[in-house]
């Protein structure tokens, strides 16, 4: 399993590095620290190459190497990263620049199995598209955007699933709000709970919410079966039943203190493109981390 | 099956997103083409705008690479029946662009040469220590050195003496932000003020003297531009200076560690090397080229001597050269401004400011002083959106014909478009700055405008007062 994370900064991204290692741990999973930084327009972006060049030849870092370094620090704080790459520091010369927009910076195997870091430059959507393409990537976690249009934008597009990583407090411990119903999603996003409740080693509820009398039954059923599934697992799990539009009633039941795990839509392409999709609409109103599982 | 259809809609969906400004400027155009030619337009000069249109839709949005708007700009002039293959060729091709070339590739060889080191004891030298005079001598040197060298040339290579200053003064980034703000936005200011002295400032200037002189305007020599445009920026280096202090006061207002760090970092790289002293020579034989013999050879073959020998001393290898130099910018200018000679030769430049002029004194009686601000305020407002080149190619063949004064209200609109102080990607000093993360967008707009608005202001006087005597 490869998992992506997307950081921006030393200031904002601690809970994102925190969250998604925490999530690579738990699957075994190979990851990837990826930095995003600012776009580079096409009439300046020789020039600012030619700048940086300038800056390195007096041993700064470019832009977007302290931000990685600070995520080295990080890894090795918190034990991911093997000794022996601890003692020699961050290796800034294994900085190698594989396309104008993309550079790398090997590490060695730690605990977290491969563990890369990756600097690019350009629209975020674009480049973790490019990059989830790329390294076929299973998950993408990255931090809480304010912008409406990137959330839907990183469901539309990017093909992994996606771990938005909204308000998430390190030191508080959170409960995860598993919402099912009868739809193909569902069953996916109760086998990634498994691995986000044993990474964050907390229990779940389970939740469905229904709007058509017709469903009940059926909702029912899953929510069973994600109670069974999870029990298997030694995951202490409870179920509630609720009435109404999920879009309204999960996010006010998630508030600020569960991670929601939700299956992605159903929906094609075009349909979610003119009418978006519930878990679009959700992750839109959610003020906590949401994981929507494709 | 149905998850490779799902795919397949996907990766449309997502090109449609990111390209959706292709997408209009595609449905605009065929709209326009569609649409009937105006009274007093000719059936070309429609279609020059069309593309003209289309050009700068393309290139505001960047939702296609820049070299392809240029190719598009070619390939549409030429299908749309505007001018014959050979036509667009030779109008693609002129000095303005050689010099823009050269200009490009002058400033790859300079910067390569490591002066930057050099350049950073010489100012911290005369400037001393405190954070006033360090930001003024800033502005200044940068001024001085862009209007000469071309403003990119000389922001890569004081980026990383302003970056010293800030990582010798001991702080972590966020407690030196005003000092951040303040240290580079004196070398994007200095830069942009700087690039206005001189033809060689930048390549819109050339530009606008290849257009003086392609419609039989006036030849304006190396020399006139800067009898015309020096004192303007001489004038606001100190007003730059003081509302970028205003506006960023720091708390350190003596830099003492961080200069006599510096100055221990920079003395480890010894005197000056023979290359680089044949580098300096080299640049002062261009530039006096540029005053005594670019009336009669050309700004741009000037510039193309230079980095022949550039070469031929083997300062730089053709390899480092090419990889550095911008051709994208190259194509696109070319083409911009065989657009430019298409709106005049088609009569669209005529119409489009015989059109704005009757709009103009629908409202106000005399449209005379109004042909200035409309020229400058578009030229300042196109230039922070778009690129001051770009801005002078497209708009300088409508401002020559709005009739007044061509020189002055060319002079003012090449000027104008050096005003690139509110957004990042206003010109490659901002984005330069931008680059290294210590700024943010809205720091553009807090000295941005003050300066924007003193800059026409200076620029009105100037032309009103002085530009006359000298004509």
């Amino acid at each position: 399993m490869n998992v992506l994370i997307a950081i921006s900064s030393k200031h904002h991204s601690e809970p994102t590095l925190k969250a998604g290692m925490k999530v690579a741990n738990a699957f075994s999973a190979s990851s990837t620290v990826l930095e995003v930084g600012e776009k580079i327009n096409e009439f300046s972006m020789k020039e600012v190459y030619m700048a940086r060049e300038r800056i390195e030849s007096w041993n700064f870092d470019r832009p977007g190497v302290d931000v990685l370094e600070w995520a080295f620090n990080y890894l090795c704080k918190e034990k991911l990263i093997n000794d022996s790459s601890i003692e020699r520091g961050f290796p800034k010369n294994t900085l190698v620049e594989n396309s104008s927009r993309r550079s790398e910076v090997f590490l060695e195997k730690g605990k977290a199995k491969n563990i890369s870091l990756i600097i690019r430059n350009g629209d975020i959507i674009e480049e973790l598209r490019n990059e989830v393409q790329s390294g076929d990537y299973d998950v993408t976690i990255l931090g809480g955007s304010k912008s409406g249009n990137l959330s839907f934008d990183m469901v539309q597009y990017i093909e992994s699933s996606i771990f938005i990583v909204k308000n998430f407090q390190t030191k508080k411990k959170n409960k995860i709000l598993l919402a099912v119903d009868s739809s193909k999603g569902s069953k996916k996003a109760i086998k990634h709970c498994v691995g986000i409740a044993n990474a964050f080693n907390i229990e779940v509820e389970i939740i469905t919410v229904t709007q058509d009398v017709k469903l009940k039954k059926a909702n029912q059923n899953i929510t069973e079966y994600a109670s069974k599934f999870l029990r298997r697992f030694n995951i202490k799990n409870k179920i509630i039943f609720e009435e109404g539009n999920p879009v309204d009633v999960i996010p006010k039941k998630a508030g600020n203190d569960h991670i929601l795990v939700i299956g992605s839509s159903s929906r094609g392409p075009i349909k979610t493109f003119f009418q978006s999709s519930t878990p679009i609409k959700i992750l839109k109103k959610c003020n906590c981390p949401i994981l929507v599982v494709k | 099956m149905s998850n490779l259809t799902n795919q397949l809609i996907s990766n449309i969906l997502f090109w449609l997103s990111r390209k959706k400004w292709l997408v209009i400027a595609f449905f605009i155009s065929v709209s326009l083409f569609y649409v009937e030619t105006p009274e007093g337009l000719t059936s070309d000069a429609h279609r020059t705008l069309i593309i003209v249109v289309t050009a700068l839709i393309l290139i505001v949005s960047e939702s296609i690479p820049l070299p392809a708007v240029a190719m598009l700009i070619l390939i549409m002039e030429v299908v749309l029946g505007v001018d014959t293959a050979d036509g667009v060729a030779s109008s693609f091709m002129s000095d303005a662009v050689f010099f823009i070339m050269g200009s490009l590739m002058l400033a790859v060889a300079i910067v390569h040469q490591g002066l930057d080191k050099r350049l950073a004891l010489s100012i911290i030298n005369i400037t001393g220590n405190k954070t006033w005079r360090i930001a003024f001598g800033f502005v200044f040197f940068s001024a001085l050195m862009s209007s000469f060298i071309g403003e990119h040339t000389v922001a890569a290579m004081m980026l990383p003496v302003a970056l010293a200053l800030l990582r010798y003064s001991g702080k972590k980034p966020h407690q030196t932000s005003n000092l951040s703000s303040l240290l580079l936005f004196s070398i994007a200011y200095g830069c942009a003020l700087g690039s206005i002295g001189t033809p060689s400032g930048g390549g819109r200037n050339a530009i606008m003297i290849g257009y003086f002189s392609e419609f039989n305007i006036a030849r304006i020599s190396y020399w006139d531009w800067i009898k015309y445009a020096y004192p303007m920026m001489l004038i606001e280096v100190p007003i730059a200076s003081s509302i970028l202090w205003l506006t960023f006061k720091p708390k350190k207002k003596i830099l003492d560690s961080a200069v006599r760090k510096l100055k221990v970092s920079v003395a480890k790289d010894g005197k000056l090397s023979s290359n680089q002293a044949l580098s300096i020579v080299i640049f002062i034989f261009v530039f006096f080229s540029w005053i005594f013999f670019s009336p009669t050879i050309g700004l741009g073959i000037v510039a193309l001597m230079g980095v022949f020998f550039y070469l031929s001393f083997r300062l730089i290898d053709w390899h480092d050269l090419t990889r550095r130099t911008n051709w994208g910018v190259v194509i696109l200018f070319g083409s911009v401004i065989s657009l430019g000679i298409q709106m005049n030769e088609t009569g669209a430049a005529k119409w489009l400011a015989d059109s704005i002029l009757n709009s103009l004194s629908n409202s106000i009686d005399d449209p005379s002083n109004l042909r200035w601000f409309f020229s400058v305020i578009v030229s300042g407002i196109m230039t922070n959106l778009l690129s001051n080149a770009a801005t002078v190619a497209i708009l300088g063949p409508i401002v020559l014909e709005m009739g007044g004064d061509p020189i002055i209200l060319g002079m003012s609109t090449s000027i104008a478009s050096a005003f690139a102080y509110l957004t990042i990607v206003a010109s490659p000093t901002c984005m330069i700055i931008y680059s290294t993360g210590l700024i943010s967008s809205k720091d553009y707009i807090k000295a941005g405008w003050k300066l924007f608005i003193i800059s026409i202001t200076l620029l009105l006087l100037i032309s009103i007062f002085y530009w006359p005597i000298l004509s």
